[in-house]
Order: structure tokens, then sequence, then C-alpha cells
């Protein structure tokens, strides 16, 4: 049994009658040891699902799933308090923005021991002590005198490490990392993710690495998943995810990236955003965008089918050369960018 | 020609965009204005006084300072022993409360309005004049600002009204002085964070003079703030007269002023609740009233609230 | 710590002078001639005159008779009540304490009510008890305090007839001022009851007073408690997995707090102007009663006097309240 099971999650926002779906249906899993990556542009409902995982949509935001387990236990079903217990000490998150995550009114040492004493007790030396541990777990030099210090005296790697600190105090199994380095600067980013990494194989948890940096996922994530406003587009094992994707949003999004347009003059972009709450087409989400999209694209919705052993929610996918499957030959030359 | 203008980028099945020009500065400013409930109320109250103030010697059944020595301490028509000729009853020496009332809100009306206008375009000009030319103009105008918000409001007006002698008038230009820090640093902040725009520059260049920069280009674009801050300054200047006026220092009786009619009742605190309740209840109406609207329109104005 | 401390003084130094001289100045701006108009209907003598002239050094330069009046407010010499003969001084010293009791009463009556109502305003955003709560914070706000304090004891002391009318202690007792605040005063007193009764007295003064600062706090916090709630470490705390009352109540009032700390520094001066009201119509023997009888009498020294005061005790509160933002707020202590 996988450590956490989400199966059709969904999480809605607004009127009851015309609700928008920040997440779609979306599923996956995640066991102990792995690391899943979460790919998808700003937009994209990745940070929502997290979200809903820890329990922190709140009151105007619904959230439904067939299935959200962990450890076996049903997430959706048990009351707060229960689910209080297991947020924090069996799952922990890292949120994007390490300067704004933490605190400003209270030190260091006051926010870490907090989690500390919520879930392990102990006593005020003990969680001392293991505060201490933790900083020095995560690479902080000098913690002793860091202990005291509030977060307005910290750079951001400096707040970074101290997050994860936080995050990992009851030594969770499983941490959900929410673009962990996106604010940070380019030589501490690779630092952190480092960082995360080998606090993931050391302790066996779990992690859910979500990013938009797909170049960072091929080298972290044992497994990927692309998702689209909301819906998941295309998940499977990485390294075949970047061999061959099977889906053309992950297509043009692996052209976008900067070692895979050599030879051009220009790095390759995707036209358009990703829809909004007003904007949603009506068939596929990403038919307005898509190189290949054709009549069917406009007017129906492709649902997530198995294709070569992923699961693809596309009506063509693209097969290993990277043209679409079941096309008629014209239409498959993409004359719509 | 139109076929191929048309972005291809633009979804077939997205709804087409309304074309047209976008709605007025002023025209989106009211949308907004209107869908806060309470500024609207807060509206509709302010132009029921002042339809009541524009109209008050026609509509006042009586004339507010004429006594009928037959009906002192007179109750509301709904209570018993109530004379149906004086619908609020009547006060100590038997004037009619309505119509006190009524040329009341003549009164405050015209207090609120003459005060904001008076404080306002001093504190412009002197705000924009320490904003305009900076230096030890500003430092001289700015420090002046500075101590007199030293003082509580009521405080300052009162030491002024101490000066003057007490009176409507005097209360009036007291309260005046009293809110001018406020529009001259409201000014002179905006005018400072003006001046370094391109456009100012631009007319700069252009030769413009330094009355016409300040009034003609800046002004206008001052002027959202300084809006706001009128008319809550109209509700304070009433509020503030109507309590120089209990104090004895305002409007002196028989003038109908609210806060002196309540000044006049205080002794019939334990037996005539009418001659007490009404007068208040006008004041609190109509600072809220502003206080709603003003509340309204800084979201309405503030660009940062909207969306 | 100490730098920002020098700093604030440096600020208030020239707004000290700056009050000094707007309060010498209001004397003589007053049309007609001060003496004159101290002696009243009898008149004076051309010798008596020149005499009185002399003593109250109106015959020398303004500049000099600027100096002396500063020189006597740093030894604390406010001049002399026209009417009493008394110190000024004196007078404040001894009415001081009633206004700072009641001033004491209605701020905390004020942040009591005023921030849990911001607070449960804000966690039920939207909602009836939002809604209900801003009316009410709008009204109070609206509120000519005058008019509410006759309300109360129209409502309350004449109808209801539980709470006493005026004054600050039953004519029954008699306590020897120690301190000077009559709720510790009774408190140490033998006298059995006068606590109660020295209570009693201070209930409506203290909601008159408050409601407004009570409003305007409430407000505050309310959008304070909005901004913070909106932060992202508010979100980490409940990824911690912190109950929900502890992530209000700790993580975010305790940033929600610092706005309304400055906020209810600035409504001292509102609870000074107020103090001049509620002390007027409850007869609470305070200064602000004490302003506003030396002006009906004219008493310029009093007036003076007493508006210095004022505006000084306005200026220390705001001093203390930047200092006391610097404790709370780390970001501003360990700024060098």
């Amino acid at each position: 049994m996988a450590l956490l099971e989400v199966k059709n999650l969904t999480v809605e926002f607004g009127s009851e009658d015309k609700p928008f779906r920040a997440v779609d249906s979306v599923s996956y899993s995640v066991d102990r040891g792995e690391v899943l990556g979460i790919v998808g542009e700003s937009g994209s409902g990745k940070s929502v699902s997290s979200l809903a995982v820890m329990g922190l949509i709140d009151f105007p935001g619904r959230v439904t799933a067939d299935a959200l387990t962990f450890d076996g236990q049903d997430l959706l079903g048990m009351p707060a308090k229960r689910r209080r217990e297991i947020t924090g000490k069996d799952i922990a998150m890292i949120f994007q923005d390490p300067m704004s995550a933490l605190n400003p009114c209270f030190t260091v040492e006051a926010q870490i021991m907090e989690a500390l004493k919520v879930h392990e007790g102990g006593t005020k030396k003990q969680r001392r002590e293991r505060t201490l541990e933790l900083l020095n777990q995560v690479g902080i030099p000098d913690p002793k005198s860091r202990m005291t210090a509030y977060p307005h005296q910290l750079s951001g790697g400096m707040s970074q490490r101290i997050v994860i600190a936080m995050a990992i105090a009851c030594k969770p199994r499983l941490l959900i990392a929410d673009e962990p380095t996106t604010a940070l600067d380019v030589t501490i980013q690779a630092q952190i993710i480092d960082l995360l990494l080998k606090l993931q194989e050391d302790s066996d948890m779990g992690l859910i690495l979500i990013t938009h940096d797909l170049a960072l996922v091929s080298e972290a994530a044992n497994r990927i998943q692309v998702m689209y406003a909301g819906q998941l587009f295309e998940s499977g094992p990485a390294d075949s995810i970047f061999a061959a994707p099977r889906h053309p949003y992950t297509q043009a999004l692996l052209e976008a990236l900067p070692e895979r347009s050599e030879g051009h003059d220009r790095l390759r972009t995707i036209p358009g955003v990703v829809p909004g709450q007003y904007d949603r087409p009506t068939g596929c989400l990403l038919a307005p965008r898509c190189r290949y999209a054709n009549e069917s694209c406009i007017t129906a919705r492709p649902e997530v089918r198995d294709f070569n052993g992923r699961d693809v929610r596309c009506f063509y996918p693209l097969n290993d050369q990277g043209q679409p499957t079941g096309l008629t030959a014209d239409m498959a030359t993409g004359e719509n960018v | 020609m139109s076929e191929n203008t048309t972005p291809s980028a633009a979804p077939a099945a997205n709804v087409a965009e309304p074309i047209g020009a976008p709605p007025s500065p002023l025209r989106e400013t009211w949308d907004y204005f209107r869908k806060n409930r309470g500024a609207y109320v807060g509206l509709m109250v302010i132009a029921f006084i002042l339809f009541l103030a524009l109209t008050a010697q026609w509509i006042a059944p009586f004339d507010p300072i004429a006594q009928d020595r037959t009906a002192f301490l007179k109750p509301p028509v709904w209570m018993e022993g109530g004379d149906p000729r004086y619908l609020l009853g009547t006060d100590a020496v038997g004037r009619d409360i309505l119509s006190r009332l009524i040329h009341g809100a003549q009164l405050s009306v015209s207090i609120g309005v003459f005060v904001v206008i008076l404080s306002m375009i001093s504190g412009i000009c002197l705000g924009m004049v320490a904003g305009y030319f900076r230096g030890w103009v500003e430092v001289c105008i700015m420090r002046l600002m500075d101590i007199m918000l030293a003082l509580p409001s009521l405080i300052m007006a009162l030491a002024i009204v101490a000066i003057l002698g007490p009176g409507l008038e005097n209360a009036m230009l007291a309260i005046a002085i009293v809110q001018l820090p406020h529009y001259v640093r409201l000014t002179r902040a905006s005018v400072v964070s003006e001046l370094n725009k391109e456009y100012v520059i631009a007319s700069q260049i252009a030769g413009a003079g330094h009355m016409r920069q300040m009034f003609v280009n800046i002004l206008p674009n001052c002027m959202a703030p300084l809006i706001v801050q009128g008319t809550l300054g109209i509700s304070s200047a009433i509020l503030d007269a109507a309590a120089l006026g209990f104090l004895g220092l305002g409007a002196q009786p028989p003038l109908p002023e609210w806060g002196t009619m309540l000044s006049e009742a205080r002794e019939f605190v334990g037996s005539a609740w009418w001659v007490i309740t009404f007068p208040g209840l006008c004041i609190l109406v109509t600072v809220l009233a502003f206080n709603l609207m003003g509340d309204g329109l800084r979201d309405a104005l503030d660009p940062k609230m909207k969306r | 710590m100490l730098g920002f401390l020098f700093r604030r003084l440096g600020d208030i130094i020239p707004t000290f002078f700056g009050v000094t001289l707007l309060v010498f100045f209001l004397i003589r701006l007053i049309p007609g001639d001060p003496i004159l108009m101290m002696a009243g209907e009898r008149g004076v003598d051309a010798a008596r005159y020149a005499e009185l002239q002399a003593q109250y050094g109106f015959d020398q330069p303004i500049i000099v008779q600027y100096f002396d009046y500063l020189m006597g407010v740093f030894q604390g010499d406010l001049g002399k009540s026209f009417v009493t003969k008394k110190p000024v001084i004196e007078e404040f010293l001894t009415l001081f304490p009633a206004t700072v009791e009641l001033s004491i009463m209605g701020i905390l009556f004020a942040v009591i009510l005023g921030v849990p109502l911001g607070v449960l305003a804000a966690i039920h955003r939207g909602k009836w008890i939002d809604h209900l709560t801003m009316s009410v914070s709008l009204t109070g706000y609206s509120m000519p305090i005058f008019w509410w304090a006759l309300l109360l004891i129209m409502f309350f002391s004449t109808t209801l007839g539980w709470t006493p009318v005026s004054g600050r202690l039953s004519v029954l007792y008699y306590i020897q001022p120690t301190t000077g605040f009559m709720l510790i005063d009774t408190l140490i007193s033998d006298e059995k009851g006068a606590f109660i009764s020295a209570l009693r007295h201070m209930i409506l003064p203290t909601v008159a007073l408050g409601t407004i600062p009570m409003a305007v706090i409430a407000r505050m916090t309310r959008s304070s408690m909005l901004e913070v709630l909106g932060e992202e470490y508010i979100r980490v705390a409940r990824a911690k997995g912190l109950a929900p009352i502890r992530v209000i109540m700790v993580h975010a009032l305790r940033n929600a707090l610092i706005p309304v700390i400055t906020v209810i520094g600035l409504q001292v001066g509102v609870l000074l102007a107020g103090a001049i009201l509620t002390e007027t119509i409850f007869s609470w023997p305070g200064i602000g009663k004490w302003i506003i009888e030396a002006m009906n009498r004219r008493d310029y020294p009093t007036i003076q006097g007493g508006i210095l005061m004022i505006a000084f005790l306005v200026m220390g509160v705001n001093l203390i309240v930047d200092l006391l933002y610097g404790i709370v707020n780390p970001r501003i202590r360990h700024k060098r």
C-alpha cells in the first residue's frame, strides 16, 4: 500500500451552481522513499492539490475525492483534531517563499520548537536540543547563535533551511515541497534541492516536489506528474517521460527548456496562458494553445487513458517520434501555431 | 482583411470580448461605489438631509425660534399628552422640535461644507507650496502642521475659540484651522510623489510656469485622496461643531444648531427624553452618512482595493 | 534601541518648543488687554495697572516675555489662575489623577472590547457577525459622545436607577486621597462599600469615553487581522498542525496587533478631547471639566497651562507608544 493515495481529488471554489474547479479529478500516489515531481505552469492547480492533501483549503473551497488516504487512514473522513495530529507530524510541507513563511514576531527557535511541542511534547530542554540538532542537520552554520535570531535577520537561503528544519522536525513520513527554490538565488537553489534529497534519502521519506522547473524534476524525481489547469495531463516514470513525452503539452514544456533549444535562435515558448476561471475552453483545456489541436479537441474534452503504460489525457497521444497518433496525415503537420 | 487581422491565438470557443471603449474613470468609480451598499445608503441619507436643508424655510411647520407659551415640553404626538401640531414635541420654551431639527440640518450642512471648503482650499495651497518648492518653506509649513497635530482636534478648536470668543462663525473658523493639517499633509505627500513623474517633467520642458504646473498639471492627479478626506472632514466638522455648541462655545441660543439644542436640553435628561434624543439622533445619522460615503469613496477611488 | 529613542526625541524637541510658542501667543492674541480683563468691571487705576503689568511681565519686550515663560515652564511654573490665584500646575496636579483614571478605564474598555470584536469580525469575514460588528463599530465611530453620555444617563441612571448620575463617589463616603485614583483609594480605605460606589460611578463615564476608541480599535484590528491572515506564515503555522485557536491567537494576533498599538496610542488624543465632554456631563472633577470652566471664566493662565499640559501629555504618550512599538516589533528593535 502506498504512503499517500489520492484518487480523483477535486477542489472547487465559488458558488455551488457555477463552481470553479482549481483541481479536477487528479489521482496519484507516493510511496515511502519515492520522489514524485508535480510539474505545471502557474495556475495549473499543483499547489492547490497539495494544500488539499494538507487540509489547508479554507471554507469557500470544497475538497472531494474518491480516496484520500495516508498510510491507509482516510484523511477526509477523520475528525479535524485527528487530522491535525497527522498534519505537521507525518505529513509536512515547505512553502514557496521562505522570507514570508516565517512569522516575523518569533525567533527561529520558538517556531521550530512549537511544532515539536504540539506533536512530541517532551521537556523544553529536550526540544531545544532537538532544535539544535535539526539546525545542524539542515546545514546552518553556527546554529547556536541562529536559534535566537528573528526571521528578518536571515537571508533567503538561510530562511529556507529553517523552514525545512521546521518541516522535518517531527520526522515526517511524507514531505511536500511547493516550489522550494523559486524564490531563491540560482546559486542557492541547487544547495537546497541537494539538502532536500539527502534528507529524503536518509530518512526514507516520501517527497512530493512541486515545481515548474522541468530540469530540476528530471534530476530529482522518480515519477512525474504533469498538470495543466487543474487537470492531470500526463504521468509516468521520470526518465521515460523525458525520453518520449506522450502529451503535446509535455512535449512543448520540454522544448521550452534552454538545453533543448540548442540550434535555435530563441527559446521555444508556448503561446498564451493557462485558462483562468472565466475563460475555460469547452473542449480540451489545452486546445487553444496546442499545435496539434483540431475540431474534436475544441468540442470534446479528453479523458485520462492508458497509452503505452503511461496515463495521458489527450485524443492524439504522441508516439516515440513526437508525432500525434490517430490523426489523419494532413492534420499532423501542426498548422495551428 | 478583417478576417486576417483577428489574432489567430484567440480560441474559437472563447466568449467574444466586448468591443468598445473602456468605461470612463468616473463611470468606473461610480460602479464600484454603487456596489457598496453602505456607501449608497449614506449617499441617499445625505441627499435627504440636503433636501431638508435647502427647503427648510418651506417645509418646516413652524418658525424654529417661535415660542408657544401654551405648549412647554409637549411630548411627541404618539405619546400621551402629545399635541398633534407638534409632531416631535416641543422644548422647554415651547418651540417645535421638528422645525428646529430641519433648520438645524441647514446649519449643520452649511457648517460642514463651509469648513471643508475653507480648510481644503488653504490646505491644498499650503501643501502644494510645501511639496512643490521643498526646502525651508516645506520645513516651516510641515513643522507648523506637526505642532497643530500635537493637540487633540477638539482641544485645539477650544483654544482657538478661547481666543476668538464663542459663536458659530468663530467655531467654524476654529474647526477649519484644526482640519488644515490633514489636507496639507495629504496634498504635500501626493505632490511629492507626482513631482517626479514623466508628465510633470515633460510639461516643465514644454515651458509650463509654476502656477500652471501646480494647479493645472499636478493638482488634478492628487484629488482622489483629498475628496475622500473632504467627505470625512464634513462629518468631523459637524461633530466638532456640535460638540462646541454643546459646550456653549459654538452656535449660541436660540440658533437651532443640534449640539446647542442638546446643551439647552441637558437639564431635562430625567424628564423629557425627546428633547435629548432627537437632536443627537440627527447628528449621529448625518455623521454616519458622511462616514459611510467617505469609506465608500475611498474604496471606490483606491486602485489597490479594486479587483 | 537607544539610537531610536534619541531620534524620536530629536523629532519631538522642535514640536515641544512650537507648542510652547503657540500657547504663549494664545494669550497675546486675545483682543483686549489681559490686565483690564482680569480686573473685570471694577477697573484699575494707573499705578495699580503698572504694578500688575510688572508683576506679569507685560512691560517687557515680547521675546523676553516668551523666554521668561519658557524658563517658568521648565521649572514647572505655569503661572497663577486669575480666579483662584493658585498656581496652575498645582490645580492641574490635583485634578489630573481623576482624568488619568477615567482615561485608563476608557482605553481598557476600548481594548478589551475592540480587539476581540475586530478579531471576531476578521475570522468571520463577510458573514453576519462581521457585518454586525462593523455596523456597531461605524456607529460608535460616528457617535456624538456627549449625546451618547446623555442617553446612557437617561437609560441607566434615571430610568433604571442602576448607576449614579454624576461625580466620582457617593457623598456618604469621605476618602482621603492617597494615590488620587478613586478605585485604588477606596480599595485600600476602611470604608465599606466605598469601592463599589466608586466603581458604579465609573461605569457610565468609562463607556461614554471608551466608545469611539473601541470603534476605531475594532476596525483597525479587523483590517490588520485580515491582512495578516492572508500571510504565508499563517499557512505555515497551520501546516504545523496547530489548533486554529492557537494560529489565530498566537501567530496572527501577535502580528496584527503591531499596527493596532499605534492606533491605541493615537486614541490618547481622542480620549483627552473626549474627557472634556465626558467630564462636563458627568461632573467628573478632572482636567477636562477644569479647562471648560476656565474657558467660561476666561481664566487665561489656566487655559494656557491646561492646553500646554495636554499637549505635553499627548506628545509623551506618543513617544511611549513609539518605543513600545519597537519592543513588540522585532524588525524595528534590531534596526541600528
